[in-house]
């Protein structure tokens, strides 16, 4: 066998974390199916609503746009923490350090797993949408989704990074992740329209990322000519991905913290 | 011969309390060093400073004239792990998981090669969460030696196994002597290292309290046979601390005594209870095991054995 280059290794080390994405059917169904279930769904209990926030449209091309932005901070937050505290824990990633791969080929192929998976699905969903809840697909729509996926998808990878610094256990880190990203998701106006939410909870929600990505994406595929990118929406983004990037940099740990 | 760990006075601390006393010893080009401790004796700390993934606080270390503190890319590329716990994702197969670790390395092994030197040849196909707990350990043994590393790393091989699965990593062990790897094994079974290392390091309490062959180890102990036997309680046991001059203990039926003259004070023994009429019955002479010899060096209560 030849040794490979460095950027070889990358796409092959990504490439064996998506084939064995696909073996473990709990973390498919969870990330891939689950989501399009709570669009079928959310769309089925809120059929009949026109009225979201103002915005007069669709609420079917709204819960397209939602569960869009859920989809990205599930897997990009929810199962990249998952995921790095489990490999933590089972010593996976002293293993992977005491070879001679690079780390940041494991960190490559670890996002680059959650960019595939997140892109598929967001697909899917976006396909789903434009066939049964009247997406209208356009310039604008694909410029604003593309920015918030590559933004949504650093800024919350960044921080599940960040996060597992802090969790002792892959199993706090289960409960953490995917329970975090449904009550923001709550929080956000993604499940349900801000317009029926108190005052005091849509302004908690604005306080995190998911909010304005949700925000952004619900405006790039309601209101026609709209790419959803505000200054509001980027910098918040932003800020809370400079904010996880700097934490994972300098808390990032190889090694569960048991024993001596 | 080579040096291809060298360890001086090497010392560490966790918070106030030093775990490693300033312990010094070398490795050699081709030999197995059985690295052997009970819990906590600091076997783990030393292995994972010189496999670079712990500081030390003082003394030298050189693991193939690198010290592992600075431990750059090419010099992992020459040696191999097999570290202590460890798991796998269950989803890839022996092969896929072989393959893939092979691509961290400059030099990979033969990968089939590789599988077949650690018994897996059938299960290459197999996904990792089928294996039994001694071919998972065996196929990290194969992730340990898939960039052919100069000198392996295995810290603890056997712990939780059966005897089975004990006995064929062993076996296997015994092959990757036969080519000549240098092999720095951590264990805390005494059978394990008497049976796979060319020289033993005994350590306790983070520090060494014997090391040389297994022959060696024996014979600094001094190698006492132990005899025993019963007999009815009388006056006439009493005497055989004068006929054989040795320590006698009488332990209501059951006589007993240390002796390194096994053969004389048998036949002396022998001697008297026919000269006296007295019925000796299950009469034996047990040399100790290094086990033994390991439990009085490496346990708590055990002997203060001299430093070499």
């Amino acid at each position: 066998m030849r040794a490979m280059s460095d950027a070889g290794l990358a796409i092959a080390q990504t490439r064996f974390a998506l084939r064995g994405f696909l073996r473990h059917s709990s973390a498919f169904v969870f990330t891939v199916v689950f989501p399009v279930i709570l669009l079928l769904l959310f769309n089925a209990i809120f059929k009949g609503t026109t009225k979201f926030d103002g915005l007069n449209a669709a609420e079917a091309t709204y819960y397209t746009a939602s569960i869009v932005s859920y989809e990205i901070m599930l897997v990009s937050f929810g199962s990249l923490l998952v995921r790095v505290t489990t490999a933590r824990e089972q010593g996976l990633l002293k293993r992977f350090r005491g070879t001679p791969m690079p780390s940041w080929v494991y960190l490559f192929s670890e996002i680059g797993r959650t960019v595939v998976v997140v892109c598929s699905t967001v697909a899917l969903l976006v396909a789903v949408g434009t066939l049964f809840y009247h997406v209208q697909l356009s310039g604008h729509l694909l410029i604003g989704l593309v920015v918030y996926l590559v933004l949504g998808v650093t800024c919350f990878s960044a921080l599940a990074l960040a996060l597992a610094s802090f969790c002792a256990t892959a199993d706090s880190a289960s409960a953490i992740g995917p329970l975090s990203a449904t009550i923001l998701a709550f929080l956000s106006g993604v499940f349900i329209p801000t317009s029926i939410m108190p005052t005091w909870l849509i302004d908690l929600g604005k306080a995190f990322p998911l909010e304005h990505m949700a925000r952004g994406l619900q405006m790039a595929f309601l209101v026609p000519g709209s790419t959803g990118l505000t200054g509001v929406n980027l910098g918040v983004l932003v800020a809370w991905g400079v904010l996880g990037l700097v934490v994972a940099v300098r808390t990032f740990r190889w090694e569960s913290r048991v024993g001596l | 011969m080579t040096a291809v760990v060298e360890v001086e006075q090497l010392r560490k601390s966790y918070g106030a309390v030093e775990r490693l006393h300033g312990i010094s010893f070398e490795v050699h080009a081709g030999e197995i060093l059985g690295f052997l401790g009970v819990n906590g004796a600091g076997k783990t700390t030393t292995i994972e400073i010189l496999e670079g993934y712990r500081s030390r606080d003082g003394g030298r270390v050189s693991v193939l004239g690198t010290d592992p503190a600075k431990a750059t890319r090419e010099w992992r590329n020459r040696i191999g792990l097999v570290l202590q716990e460890c798991e796998l994702d269950p989803v890839y197969t022996v092969h896929e998981t072989v393959t893939m670790f092979a691509r961290y390395f400059r030099r990979p092994t033969d990968i089939p090669a590789t599988i077949g030197a650690v018994g897996l040849t059938e299960k290459a196909d197999d996904r990792v969460g089928r294996l039994s707990g001694g071919q998972k350990r065996r196929l990290d043994v194969a992730l340990g030696l898939v960039g052919d590393p100069e000198v392996l790393f295995l810290d603890e091989p056997t712990t939780g196994l059966d005897p089975v699965a004990r006995r064929e990593m062993w076996t296997m062990i015994e092959g990757l002597r036969r080519a000549g790897k240098t092999i720095f094994l951590t264990t805390h079974y005494m059978d394990e290292a008497e049976h796979l290392a060319d020289r033993i390091i005994i350590l306790r309490a983070g520090e060494i309290a014997a090391q040389g062959t297994a022959e060696k180890l024996s014979e600094a102990l001094g190698y006492h046979t132990e005899v025993t036997f019963e007999t009815r309680p009388g006056d006439e046991v009493r005497e055989l601390h004068g006929a054989l001059g040795v320590d006698v203990r009488i332990d209501g039926p059951l006589v007993s005594f240390r002796t390194q003259q096994v053969q004389a004070d048998l036949k002396a023994l022998l001697d008297w209870a026919h000269a006296r009429g007295v019925e000796l019955t299950n009469l034996q002479a047990v040399r100790p095991t290094l086990d033994d010899v390991f439990v009085q060096l490496a346990g708590d209560g055990g002997v203060d054995a001299s430093h070499e």
